[in-house]
């Protein structure tokens, strides 16, 4: 039983990060695309801090794009900052009316984040959640 | 004899014995003195030298094609930060304008997240847009640049001493010269005395021609640097002592740096002007390397007497004193006749007006300041040389000032009150980020006291209706924008306290009316009525839900605003609400770098949600038709409805408080006006505060407000009259947002006619998902 929840969780990180990618552009202003790109970078470096700064930039330029948003929130997972990568996700899907990709997505980060935090029911409920979006 | 010869014996010995005892005791003193000052010599000079005050700089400017900037705030940026306009821009801090082309050199920063070297830029502007922006060089297109930010001031050590370190190879050598000449000609061959000056100021002093130094420069740096101000015997001593001590053990660069960094120059206000860097800056705007024979003549003749010898002050003394340092620079070979010649025929060249020190904006920096407190022991400020990276937007921050400073002018003048008897406070954030963009604590904006912004209590009056109104939202199957709201004569009566009996502005009293007109059209009676029934102490919990931080007591009248809050307070309330429910707390501070570089801190956005989003929605719309047809529909004088605001007004007893807050769709801002011995204005928040708030938005770049739809939210049409369920195209029928399921069933004559067709819709509803 808990390998197969384990390998659910791997599962959906697969797709998570599949999403990223199927999902279209997150921006059309080449600025808060560069920004994203430097951002990515930085994450892959380990330069969390510094990644952190990008996407608050990106997020001055375009302060109700729900794509950086959710970017902030897997990076707070990603810090370890459990509690504000969900409560990231849910300002996320606060912009997102009608784009059900991305709720999705952001779900499931919610999903992650519970679960990390031993909140399994939560969890649970919120893996129900982007699977009806 | 015996007897005598024996005592003369013995107080011979005694003597000898007083002698030697008595000089080795000296000696001993003298050792243990001369070790005791050596130790205050090095301590000081290997531990830290100088308290080097925290610079505080605004945010930077992001520049990238298609951003809106026109290129008057393009030139207002580049005057804040001091660049020069020159045909060739080739040096770092220049540009130049071809029509719509701007050719510039930012000037190489080190920001948190690394540095960036300097760069030479081509921005192209079309219709109030950057259009392109490319490398000058190599043509190269570019998506994003940043301007260095603009210094808006520090966070001064007690005695305000302010510096800017140098190295000695940043100093230009006119400047070393200069001080050679001028002050201890046999620098490089004293041991830290010099003792031919010593006897020549002795003789003249001897001879009454005045007293005079003598003082080497290491001398002069011990002085200012270990001893107090007093002219004694004694403490010339010391002062040699130490002064021996010091080239002992430090080299004559590094006292001579030293020195430089240390020297007094001047008194901006209340803040000292320290060391040659700051100096350079102060007097010439410009590195203290670039200082020309002149330029370092005069600040080493100043060394004199920086009061004395203060070249805006005095230009003739200073005149003087600058060509007799050259003249001595001359003597010793310095500078060659030609070189002499021409320096002195130099004007001062000092520039007008100093680079300020004291911040421009006093009352964001208290709110910085106060942030920072919090993490920060205040010593650590004030001496650590921290880089603080603010959200100031200078732009905001003036549109903010001039907007308050003309308007209160303005009302004072139509009003008929007295000159400079109205006060106000303005605070601008940016809608989600929650970065405070601008402060302004009182009419003048750069005096640094009372920072009404921040520290001014007031009652806040109708601003807390949207909190009733949301917490009654809160509940969609008892209350909807169209729920009927009862504005007949309402009596508390309740024991211990005196009855209570709110009366609306029109002193009218308005019967059944929706509860959507009454946040409109502000109702008191209708809105107290509501918040008993929904119990005030669950609105006031949900003020502080909200982000206020206090605990407010709790009575009827708070219903209509009679706690007291401060300008900042309200801000934060209405930043969640613009937030969409999330609460974000102020920021003020993005991060902070030690004097070296190094990231210190990050204060990283942060959200949390606090309130239900659909009725946060519901709540927003609501004020959205406070300023479409209600009491904030004044803003129409000067912002286009296509923007689409939000916001409420606020009014205090007699007309003591005048209250806009509102939110766009990029900015929230809250300006109070009022009176500092708090008697009546006359002003409403309609006729006051409202007033500067248009015209401080009028003069900034806002995107409408387009409120994001929750899933749970949808359009019912609606027959305002009776609340009841109508149709597009029915006579006045209006579209309202509902919380799904929460829309009236039953159906106005219009409506989807039959009561059978109305229970079918709602079943549709209830199931249809």
């Amino acid at each position: 039983m808990k390998e197969m929840r384990c390998t659910i969780v791997v599962c959906l990180l697969l797709l998570v990060s599949g999403c990223t990618v199927m999902t279209s552009a997150p921006s059309r202003n080449p600025a808060v695309t560069a920004l994203l790109e430097k951002a990515e970078v930085q994450t892959s470096a380990g330069q969390l801090n510094q990644a952190d700064a990008s996407l608050e930039r990106a997020l001055r330029i375009e302060p109700r794009n729900p794509a950086l948003w959710q970017q902030l929130a897997r990076l707070r997972f990603e810090q370890g900052l459990f509690s504000q990568a969900e409560n990231l996700a849910r300002k996320s899907n606060s912009l997102a009316a009608g784009n059900r990709p991305l709720r999705k997505e952001n779900w499931n980060i919610i999903a992650q984040a519970r679960n990390a935090l031993g909140d399994v029911q939560g969890a649970q409920q919120a893996w129900d959640r982007a699977a009806r979006e | 004899m015996k007897r005598r010869k024996k005592s003369k014996k013995t107080r011979w010995f005694s003597r000898r014995k007083v002698l030697f005892f008595g000089t080795l005791a000296i000696v001993l003193v003298a050792v243990i003195y001369t070790l005791y000052l050596d130790y205050s010599v090095r301590s000081r000079f290997e531990g830290k030298r100088w308290k080097i005050p925290a610079k505080v700089y605004a945010r930077a400017l992001e520049l990238y094609p298609g951003q809106t900037l026109s290129k008057a705030s393009m030139n207002a940026e580049l005057s804040l930060l001091g660049y020069k306009e020159t045909a060739e821009p080739q040096a770092p801090g220049s540009f130049h304008w071809q029509n719509r082309t701007l050719d510039l050199v930012l000037r190489p920063f080190t920001f948190g997240d690394g540095f960036r070297d300097q760069l030479s830029l081509r921005v192209t502007f079309a219709d109030s847009r950057v259009q392109t922006l490319e490398q000058r060089d190599t043509g190269l297109a570019l998506s994003l640049v940043r301007l260095d930010p603009p210094l808006i001031g520090g966070i001064y050590p007690g005695k305000n001493e302010d510096r800017l370190l140098v190295k000695l190879a940043e100093v230009s050598p006119y400047v070393i010269n200069g001080l050679l000449s001028a002050e201890d000609r046999r620098f490089y061959s004293h041991h830290g005395i010099d003792l031919r000056g010593i006897a020549r100021a002795l003789i003249s002093t001897l001879s009454g021609d005045g007293i005079q130094g003598g003082s080497t420069l290491t001398q002069q740096l011990v002085k200012n640097f270990y001893l107090s101000p007093e002219r004694t015997l004694r403490r010339k001593f010391t002062e040699m002592v130490m002064a021996l001590l010091l080239e002992l053990h430090y080299d004559k660069q590094e006292i001579l740096e030293t020195y430089l960094n240390e020297v007094y120059l001047g008194q901006d206000g209340n803040r000292s002007i320290n060391g040659i860097g700051l100096a350079s800056r102060y007097f010439f705007n410009k590195p203290a390397s670039q200082l020309d024979p002149a330029e370092a003549a005069l600040l080493v003749g100043m060394l004199k007497g920086p009061s004395y010898y203060n070249p805006r002050t005095h230009p003739e003394r200073a005149l003087a004193r600058r060509n007799l340092v050259l003249e001595q620079m001359a003597e010793e070979g310095y500078l060659s006749p030609q070189q002499l010649s021409a320096a002195q025929a130099e004007t001062l060249g000092v520039i007008e007006r100093p680079p300020r020190g004291t911040s421009p904006y006093p009352a964001f920096l208290a709110l910085v300041h106060r942030q920072l407190r919090q993490n920060y022991r205040d010593e650590d400020l004030r001496s650590e040389g921290l880089q603080i990276f603010t959200t100031l937007d200078p732009q905001v921050q003036h549109a903010a000032e001039s907007a308050l400073s003309q308007s209160l002018k303005q009302l004072e003048a139509n009003r008929g009150m007295p000159a400079a008897v109205l006060e106000g406070a303005v605070l601008v954030t940016s809608a989600q980020n929650a970065e405070v963009e601008a402060v302004v604590g009182g009419r003048d904006p750069r005096f640094k006291g009372f920072n009404r912004a921040l520290d001014a209590l007031r009652p806040i009056g109708s601003l807390i209706k949207p909190i009733v109104y949301l917490t009654a939202l809160e509940q969609p199957q008892k209350y909807t924008l169209a729920t009927k709201l009862d504005d007949s004569p309402l009596l508390l009566e309740q024991p211990g306290t005196a009855d209570w009996a709110p009366e609306n502005y029109d002193h009218k009293f308005h019967g059944e009316v929706p509860l959507l007109t009454a946040l409109a059209d502000s109702y008191n009676v209708a809105t107290a009525r509501l918040g008993l029934e929904l119990g005030v102490d669950r609105v006031m919990r949900n003020l502080q839900r909200l982000g206020l931080n206090r605990d407010l007591p709790v009575f009827a009248a708070s219903l209509l605003g009679a706690n007291s809050l401060s300008p900042l307070e309200v801000t934060q309330v209405y930043q969640t609400l613009a937030g969409g429910g999330f609460l974000t707390p102020l920021r003020a501070i993005r991060e902070i770098l030690t004097a070296s570089g190094e990231p210190l801190q990050r204060y990283p956005l942060d959200v949390k949600q606090v309130i239900d989003q659909d009725a946060v929605y519901l709540t927003t719309a609501a004020m959205q038709e406070v300023v479409r047809r209600g009491t904030g529909k004044g803003l129409s004088d000067y912002l286009p409805a296509s923007l689409d605001m939000a916001g409420k007004t606020g009014t205090t007893d007699d007309f003591r408080d005048s209250w806009f807050a509102g939110m766009t769709g990029n900015r929230v801002a809250v300006v109070w006006v009022g009176r500092d011995d708090n008697q009546p204005t006359g002003l409403t928040g309609a006729s006051g505060a409202l007033t500067i708030w248009g015209k401080m938005m009028a003069q900034l770049e806002n995107e409408p407000l387009i409120l994001p739809e929750p899933d749970n939210i949808e359009q019912v049409w609606i027959d305002p009259e009776s609340g009841l369920l109508s149709a597009e195209g029915c006579r006045n029928a209006v579209q309202l947002p509902f919380i799904s399921g929460s829309a009236p069933t039953e159906s106005a004559p219009c409506g989807p006619n039959s009561v059978g067709g109305s229970i079918k819709g709602w079943f549709k509803r209830l199931f249809g998902k």
